[in-house]
């Protein structure tokens, strides 16, 4: 459930079902997450966030290998660092590249699955075919590659049946062919009604994935919405572009007079532009420069990573 | 997925397929072959003491007691016992490897016992076997099922006591080195307040009361021995997995920072 009066906060799901109220996190020094608030629930959000940023430390959280230092984290009302039942509903894919030694994929996903007390035999063979691993599963897990190993994780998820699934940079190593199927598969689980969270670094992604996204910054909830709330605060914040030519000084004071330059700087032959409306100076510096009779060697934009909206958002 | 996936109910049965997965894991995955290395040269060493034995002037019960207390039990049993009691929780701790195990709904408690059964396992087809050897290279085949015994009953405990460091320290095999060379070889040695709670010494006791032809030089005054000194040493096994339980449950795996 959402807490009353947020069910319009972007940042909580309506049907929640996992609830982070108020948690903060801290390793010695290091404070990883703080005073985080938001909540999941059917679907797949997407986990957005720099490295550094504290995904990793929320899922983590989230699926109670970490204790929450101050505030909550609950999965379907219950503590998963108290209760261990939690865990036939919750399951993690983690980053880290550490998988067990000396087992084939077929023994260590069946290894989960007898954890989980799973009956049906007939479990493990099904979770290795939804991430195409049949014809790989007796080979063992120590010797696949990164993107191999991810997938087995998955599969090692899947086979408990979790009503949430928890994936920290599930799409890391995978080819453009697995990439796909996976996202496939992701938005297959969320569409049958599992909370499905995603993390990632990478925006194009998480926009392949999710419907909705939360954006954490230095542990921090920084965004949330949908995708095109989180694409417009990238579209309308301020960029820097750079413009290389042989007559800067010319090109600047052209450059000046259009209403989406906020801001013209000198650099030897280049020329930094500062605008908030980049679509409308992409469409008016070529006829400026034609204008102008000046050449454009080179235009392109200084800061258009992730990082960098990160760093506009948190502004 | 489709099809709904069914979980046991039956609580018997659902302990004993976990418990039996855990144990299983624990021998395939968990004991790799350097760890198999790892145990089986400290192995061959309890046969070079058993060699050694024959140099010794003394008769020989007495002469393969002297290496079996000082060598076998004070060398051999720690060291192989490390090297599994490490393998079997506390590298997977640090490799990130082991919270595939702890995000089930398997209790911490079922989990510590399956990689302490594996573990003996591994011991009882390395470490027990070799120290019987020992005997036998030693020309001691009376005194053989004294030192399996005292073999078994040692890393029994020791296996208890270095799951329960590893997940206590972070640098367990130190911790654990420390604890065999300083606490019970060091301390152990003067204080025999120590010695009561050392797997090293109770082992050592256990071999002793068993064996025939042992000196009084060798039994030490001060602890159990015999039947008392396998009761000591079931109480550090009990205790130190009882720790690591509840060790686990406060356990925080954080991982690589993201």
């Amino acid at each position: 459930m959402s807490r009353p009066g947020e069910a319009e906060d972007p940042a909580f799901a309506r049907q929640a079902t996992v609830q982070v109220d108020n948690a903060s996190v801290w390793f010695g020094q290091k404070v990883a997450l703080s005073e985080l608030s938001c909540s999941f629930g059917g679907g797949v959000t997407g986990l957005l966030g720099p490295n550094g940023a504290g995904k990793t430390t929320l899922m983590r959280a989230i699926t109670g290998l970490v204790p929450v230092n101050q505030g909550s984290v609950r999965v379907e009302g219950r503590n998963p660092r108290q209760d261990r039942s939690v865990h036939t509903r919750v399951a993690l894919v983690p980053e880290d590249e550490a998988v067990p030694t000396g087992l084939s994929a077929r023994q260590f996903v069946a290894y989960v699955a007898d954890l989980h007390g799973i009956e049906d035999r007939g479990a493990p063979e099904r979770a290795l075919a939804q991430v195409s691993m049949l014809d790989v599963a007796d080979r063992r897990v120590d010797g696949f590659s990164k993107g191999m190993r991810q997938r087995v994780k998955v599969a090692a998820a899947l086979v408990t049946e979790p009503a949430v699934l928890v994936l920290d940079e599930p799409l890391n190593g995978a080819d453009p062919v697995q990439r796909a199927a996976l996202i496939e598969l992701f938005r297959r689980l969320g569409s049958e009604g599992r909370t499905v969270i995603v993390s990632s670094h990478v925006l194009n992604e998480v926009e392949r994935l999710a419907d909705r996204i939360i954006v954490v910054i230095h542990g921090r909830l920084a965004a949330a919405g949908g995708q095109r709330a989180i694409r417009d605060a990238m579209n309308d914040r301020p960029r820097h572009v750079l413009v290389r030519t042989e007559d800067s000084r010319r090109l600047a004071a052209g450059l000046v007079g259009l209403g989406s330059v906020s801001g013209v700087r000198l650099e030897g032959h280049d020329v930094v532009v500062s605008t908030s409306r980049a679509a409308e100076l992409a469409l008016a510096l070529p006829g400026l420069a034609r204008s102008l009779s000046v050449r454009l060697e080179e235009v392109r934009p200084l800061d258009d990573s992730l990082e960098s909206l990160f760093r506009e958002l948190v502004r | 997925m489709t099809a709904a996936t069914s979980r046991s109910t039956q609580p018997s049965r659902w302990t004993g397929r976990r418990l039996q997965a855990v144990v299983s894991y624990t021998l395939r995955s968990c004991i790799g072959r350097k760890r198999w290395l790892g145990c089986l040269l400290p192995c061959a060493g309890a046969l070079l003491f058993g060699l050694l034995a024959h140099a010794i002037d003394e008769p020989g019960g007495e002469a393969f007691a002297a290496v079996a207390a000082n060598g076998i039990f004070a060398l051999v049993v720690p060291i192989v016992s490390l090297v599994i009691g490490d393998a079997v929780l506390g590298a997977e701790i640090r490799s990130g490897v082991f919270h595939f195990t702890w995000l089930s709904p398997t209790p911490f408690g079922l989990i510590v016992l399956g990689r302490w059964l594996g573990g003996c396992i591994t011991a009882l087809l390395t470490v027990v076997p070799a120290c019987a050897l020992a005997a036998l290279v030693a020309g001691e085949p009376a005194s053989a099922a004294a030192a399996a015994a005292g073999a078994a009953a040692g890393v029994t405990a020791y296996i208890a006591v270095f799951i329960a460091i590893g997940c206590v320290a972070r640098r367990a095999a130190v911790w654990s080195l420390a604890f065999v060379f300083l606490v019970e070889r060091l301390l152990g040695t003067a204080l025999s307040g120590i010695a009561q709670w050392s797997p090293m010494w109770e082992a050592r006791a256990v071999f002793l009361d068993l064996a025939p032809g042992v000196p009084d030089s060798l039994i030490r005054r001060g602890i159990p021995v015999g039947g008392g000194a396998m009761v000591r040493l079931a109480l550090i096994t009990v205790l130190a997995l009882l720790v690591a339980r509840r060790r686990l449950a406060h356990l925080a795996l954080s991982g690589a920072a993201d």
